[in-house]
């Protein structure tokens, strides 16, 4: 399973999480799909578990009962990756060197402190699971909306599952970062009823730094989404992270680069650590460690962002 | 801890005390001042009406009871104290000013001499008694009652089977929470008048009525003159009884205003002793006489009887308007007045305690418990939306004046208007659980199927915790059985014993659970275990509904009921022509027993990954030793999650349950239905039940009401409500109320979009017909103790931006970084 199993893209994508009653990230109570792998690496990633495509091992050692009342991953690892933590004596400690992602001790856990991220999916599954809260969607506008990570990596996946979706009335939007090929990007977009994408910064170089990549080709794509999808509702959304945009210079460019287009609505969200903890459980070093927001400062940026409406 | 309804420990009461404070007083000056003067006063027990009851029935051993009742109504309205409190617009108390309760030595007196000694030092909702008082208690009140209550008469009636099931063998006092009577701590379940014609009639009204029939009796019939001749004249002494208590009020109003020097409450007490004088005798004239006039009927009902928990107060936004509506446009009142009336009945109301003195009776309503219900909105009787300026007045009152009392009642229908959800949901959004969502599409229906007429069930009020009444067609006051479902589990792993219990057979002998070869085996003993169960309770509740009339009479809450007034009989009378009887069973710890069967179910007999021995072995160490088989067992499928494995599990435990109501109810003559609504009870059943194969350790509480185990949804809000869908048996007329709690952070509401959104849920919950809905908009206080105790709040949603997240899975600074934000948020 570590490896890259082949199978059938259109029919099979990875996931790592389905949340329910999701009030924030599109009209209505909606269902999120997260999707993995991501060709960004953002400092501030809040969803470590979703940058890499195949399923990997996490290990949270809160849920993790202690080697004193359970050995039972030591005795099921053949690679003898399950050592003890000699920081805490009585938690264990995941060689990622040794470890070959087999996820056998994720089977004899009992306590769930080991888990896989990530799962092979199927379009029933989406839609099945999806469809559970039907009854909500109904009065409240809602439905299913794809993150990740970025959904856009599994294109023809999520294609397929926003044709199923519209046959049957279920509302769709995805969340992304714009970073895909623009062929893929259309296609996905023409089974959307609306669409969340991220516009981080507009100064190139501080873009690399801070996510791994140029943003010349979401640039593009922004540009291409509006001239045609110019009826498809999208709301722009920055992150506002300390040191990289959290100036006044960095939103009014995006501002400046967005405005003027009837579709399209913008929102800033403030910078969080929720997923700080995420890291220490793949073994991951978390690059922000030590930052924060300052709330005025989110408060006045959000007032220049309000000035768009 | 978890609860039911609105049930504030002293701790989070002091919180909202505190809340109350910091808020502004402007404008409300009034209760504000009634508020301070008694809410830092411990509760006190007056022992006026228990001492004036004893003193009459003393005088008329011999007589028919309900004659007895209202001859010592009679006797109390011309002897109790009457009290006008400063400031205090209404009035009508039945004790001491301050926080106060009374006694009901016909339920209690026989151990009330014993109880009130204990009283000043009890954990629970501790109350002083003065010295003299204790002596009138134990030396006056006490000495009569002894050999006379229902609860010694019922203990000696119940066969030995049914007994040991009931009661500690060694002591009747003391319930065994296996197969729980409720009937003896209270006189009368919740109940509701049809206080409108009061209003409309006057007790004058009323008492013509009677006495037209009392004129009208067959001289020669037998039945005439022992049954009914006493009915009406206990009926026309009432009427004088409560018309008497009035006008003392009104004497005493008019000697104080010529005391007052104050000019402004000089006319107050003038005006207090005119309407006095004119109600609740005569038809109510204007919106204040009508409020005082429903304020003496419902305090004199609390003097009459104990109805648990404290009579109802109905559908006060419909009866109340047309008084309303006439003095708004005649400009004898505006809004503000109407208002600060009503807030006056509110702060009246929090000063009367609901007490328990039998040790079963605390455990139920811990925490001085109040289900005073007041409905709002809904439809009328002809089917349209019944929402009216006044529905607003009380919502906002809610939102502005944040205080535990009333309980508030918002019926919900699916033509309801946007405007009062939404008003329904700003109310919900200020944290204090107001108010309660009780569903027309789920109750009408069942009204009548169970065979109301549609203007009947339309008009229908919430009455107590979740119920529904019917005030002029319901005849059912017994109170029922509360049964330990998840005791059945426990016997069923030990062969019909419990932990607890030692070597006593409990239950059936079904044999030893590591024989079975199969789930259907294990599923199969455990309904015997259930329906045996059932079979007890049903035992014990046919010989209290037969015996209950012997000891309790209820004049004033017939009075008003058409159904009596016709038969001429009382309301506690098991059968009353042209009545439905709608009473119920508890099933108690729903979540515990779904969980546990799934537990089983999957990894003993599907999975094999545990052998019912080692399971066995787990829970009789109570886990010690078996740490991670526990976790299994906490990992294992859990209702409450929309996942249909347990859900189907926690559908046929329903459905056993309603096949034996369905087959026994009707020999009973009475509808005995399914119901799901714990008070707090779910922690003392908890206590007798040893640590059960979903993970929970011994002697914890039960899962409660329709709810989840503690921490065990984890799926959010719309997987608790579809679990509770899926798991309801529809095609079955014998359900009852369900009650669900949901939690939910103050982010996932946040704002216009957060109203909106909490609308479309409500709506959703509407669709699904579910009975009943409560919110809980945690603050900043549960956040910090979720911290504190992570294993209770594991379904806790947070949100801060862009992602959401479960609370305890975050590191413990960006928790404390979350509890900042959310205080700010609040502001």
């Amino acid at each position: 399973m570590g490896e890259t199993f082949l199978f059938d893209k259109k029919r099979y994508g990875y996931v790592f999480n389905i949340q329910h009653y999701s009030v924030h990230d599109g009209p209505g109570i909606r269902t999120i799909v997260f999707l993995k792998g991501c060709p960004l690496r953002c400092q501030w990633c809040s969803n470590p578990e979703s940058q890499l495509q195949n399923p990997e091992l996490g290990y949270n050692p809160s849920k993790c009962i202690g080697i004193s009342k359970c050995l039972r991953c030591a005795e099921a690892c053949i690679y003898g990756a399950v050592k003890q933590d000699l920081e805490e004596n009585d938690k264990i400690l995941i060689d990622r060197q040794l470890c070959k992602e087999c996820l056998l001790c994720t089977e004899a856990c009992p306590s769930k402190a080991l888990e896989v991220f990530g799962k092979q999916t199927s379009i029933d599954d989406i839609i099945q699971a999806v469809e559970k809260d039907s009854a909500f969607y109904a009065r409240s506008g809602g439905g299913l909306t794809f993150s990740g990570g970025e959904p856009l990596m599994q294109a023809d996946f999520i294609t397929e599952v926003l044709k199923v979706a519209r046959r049957r009335r279920i509302n769709t939007t995805i969340e992304t970062c714009g970073y895909a090929e623009w062929p893929k990007f259309a296609k996905v977009c023409q089974h959307l009823n609306s669409l969340i994408m991220d516009i981080k910064c507009m100064d190139t170089e501080k873009h690399k730094k801070f996510t791994n990549a140029s943003n010349e080709l979401i640039i593009e794509n922004f540009k291409k989404l509006c001239e045609e999808f110019p009826n498809l509702p999208i709301l722009v959304r920055t992150p506002v992270i300390p040191g990289f945009n959290d100036s006044e210079e960095d939103i009014r460019a995006i501002i400046h680069f967005i405005k003027g287009r009837s579709n399209v609505r913008y929102e800033l969200l403030p910078y969080h650590r929720l997923g700080q903890q995420k890291y220490n459980y793949l073994g991951k070093h978390y690059p922000l460690d030590g930052m924060r927001l300052n709330d005025e400062t989110f408060n006045r940026l959000k007032e220049i962002a309000n000035s768009l409406e | 801890m978890e609860s039911c309804c609105n049930v504030l420990s002293p701790h989070e009461q002091r919180i909202q005390e505190e809340q109350l404070g910091k808020k502004n007083f402007e404008g409300r000056e009034r209760v504000f001042q009634i508020l301070t003067s008694f809410q830092d006063l411990r509760p006190k027990i007056d022992v006026e009406r228990a001492k004036y009851f004893t003193q009459s029935f003393r005088e008329t051993e011999g007589q028919p009871l309900v004659l007895r009742w209202a001859k010592a109504l009679k006797y109390t309205a011309e002897n109790i104290t009457v009290y006008i409190d400063d400031h205090q617009l209404l009035v009508g108390r039945a004790g001491y000013q301050g926080r106060y309760g009374i006694l009901f030595p016909e339920l209690d007196g026989d151990f009330l001499d014993v109880a009130i000694e204990q009283l000043p030092n009890r954990v629970e909702s501790p109350f002083d008694v003065t010295p003299e008082d204790a002596q009138v208690i134990i030396n006056e009140i006490a000495p009569y009652w002894k050999g006379k209550t229902f609860h010694e008469n019922l203990a000696m009636a119940l066969p030995e089977d049914t007994f040991k099931l009931t009661y500690d063998p060694e002591n009747p006092l003391n319930s065994r929470f296996l197969v729980n009577e409720t009937a003896t701590f209270r006189s009368s379940i919740q109940w509701v008048h049809d206080y409108e014609k009061v209003l409309k009639r006057g007790f004058k009204g009323i008492k013509e009525e009677a006495q037209q029939k009392l004129e009208a009796l067959d001289p020669m019939s037998p039945v005439d003159n022992m049954e009914k001749k006493p009915f009406l004249e206990a009926v026309i002494i009432t009427c004088d009884a409560i018309v008497l208590w009035a006008k003392r009020h009104a004497k005493l109003a008019a000697e104080l205003a010529n005391k007052e020097s104050d000019a402004q409450r000089k006319q107050e007490l003038q005006d207090i002793a005119e309407r006095c004088a004119w109600v609740p005798e005569n038809p109510a004239r204007d919106f204040r006489e009508a409020v005082q006039s429903q304020w003496f009927t419902q305090m004199f009902s609390r003097i009459e009887q104990k109805t648990g928990t404290i009579i109802s107060n109905g559908r006060m936004d419909q009866y109340f308007y047309p008084y309303y509506k006439k003095d708004l446009e005649e400009g004898r009142i505006n809004e503000d007045q109407a208002t600060e009336l009503l807030e006056c009945m509110w702060v009246a109301m929090a000063q009367f305690i609901d007490l328990y003195l039998s040790p079963t009776g605390g455990a139920f309503n811990e925490g001085y418990a109040h289900w005073e219900a007041v409905t709002v909105g809904g439809q009328t009787p002809d089917g349209l939306d019944a929402t009216n300026d006044l529905t607003y007045i009380f919502l906002k009152s809610k939102q502005e004046f944040p205080l535990n009392y009333p309980d508030l009642a918002a019926r919900i229908h699916s033509r309801a208007p946007e405007r009062y959800l939404y008003e329904v949901a700003e109310t919900i959004k200020e944290g204090t659980g107001f108010p309660k969502l009780i569903n027309d599409e789920e109750v009408v229906s069942l009204l009548l199927s169970k065979g109301a007429c549609f203007e009947e069930a339309y008009d229908y009020a919430v009455s107590g915790c979740a119920e529904c009444r019917m005030p002029n067609r319901d005849t059912y006051t017994s109170g029922n059985p509360y049964v330990n479902f998840a005791a059945a589990v426990e016997l069923t792993l030990y062969n019909g014993k419990m932990l607890k219990f030692g070597d006593e057979v409990v239950g059936l002998q079904t044999g030893d659970p590591t024989n079975f070869k199969t789930w259907d085996e294990f599923w199969n003993a455990y309904v015997a275990q259930q329906t045996n169960f059932l079979k007890h309770a049903f035992i014990q509740q046919h010989i209290i509904i037969n015996m209950r009339p012997k000891h309790f009479a209820t004049p004033l809450g017939s009075l008003m009921h058409d159904l009596c007034m016709e038969t001429c009989k009382d309301l506690h009378t098991p059968a009353i022509e042209g009545g439905i009887d709608l009473g119920y069973f508890e099933l108690m710890g729903y979540g515990t027993v779904v969980d546990s069967l799934a537990v089983i179910k999957k990894l003993v007999f599907e999975d094999k990954k545990l052998t019912m021995a080692e399971l066995v072995a787990a829970m009789k160490s109570n886990f010690e030793g078996y740490e991670a088989i526990r976790e299994m067992l906490l990992n294992a499928p859990k209702y409450g999650n929309n996942d249909s494995y347990s859900d189907v599990i926690a559908k046929d435990v329903d459905r056993e349950a309603l096949k034996f109501t369905k087959k026994y109810s009707k020999e009973l003559g009475v509808h005995l239905d399914l119901r799901l609504v714990p008070f707090t009870s779910h922690v003392p059943f908890g206590k007798v039940v040893s640590a059960t194969p979903n993970g929970r350790k011994a002697w914890a509480p039960l899962s409660d009401g329709s709810s989840a185990s503690h921490g065990a949804d984890v799926n959010g809000p719309t997987a608790v409500l579809m679990s509770n869908f899926n798991s309801k048996n529809y095609n079955f007329r014998n359900r009852a109320a369900r009650l669900l709690n949901i939690k939910l952070s103050p982010t996932c509401v946040a704002g216009e979009e957060g109203s909106a959104k909490l609308v479309s849920f409500i709506r959703t919950w509407c669709d699904l017909k579910l009975w009943h809905l409560q919110f809980n908009i945690v603050n900043k206080e549960t956040l910090l103790a979720a911290k504190k105790d992570p294993s209770k709040y594991r379904g806790l949603i947070v949100r801060v931006a862009g992602y959401s997240a479960y609370f305890v899975e975050l590191s413990s600074d960006l928790q404390d970084d979350i509890i900042a934000r959310t205080e700010h948020s609040a502001i």
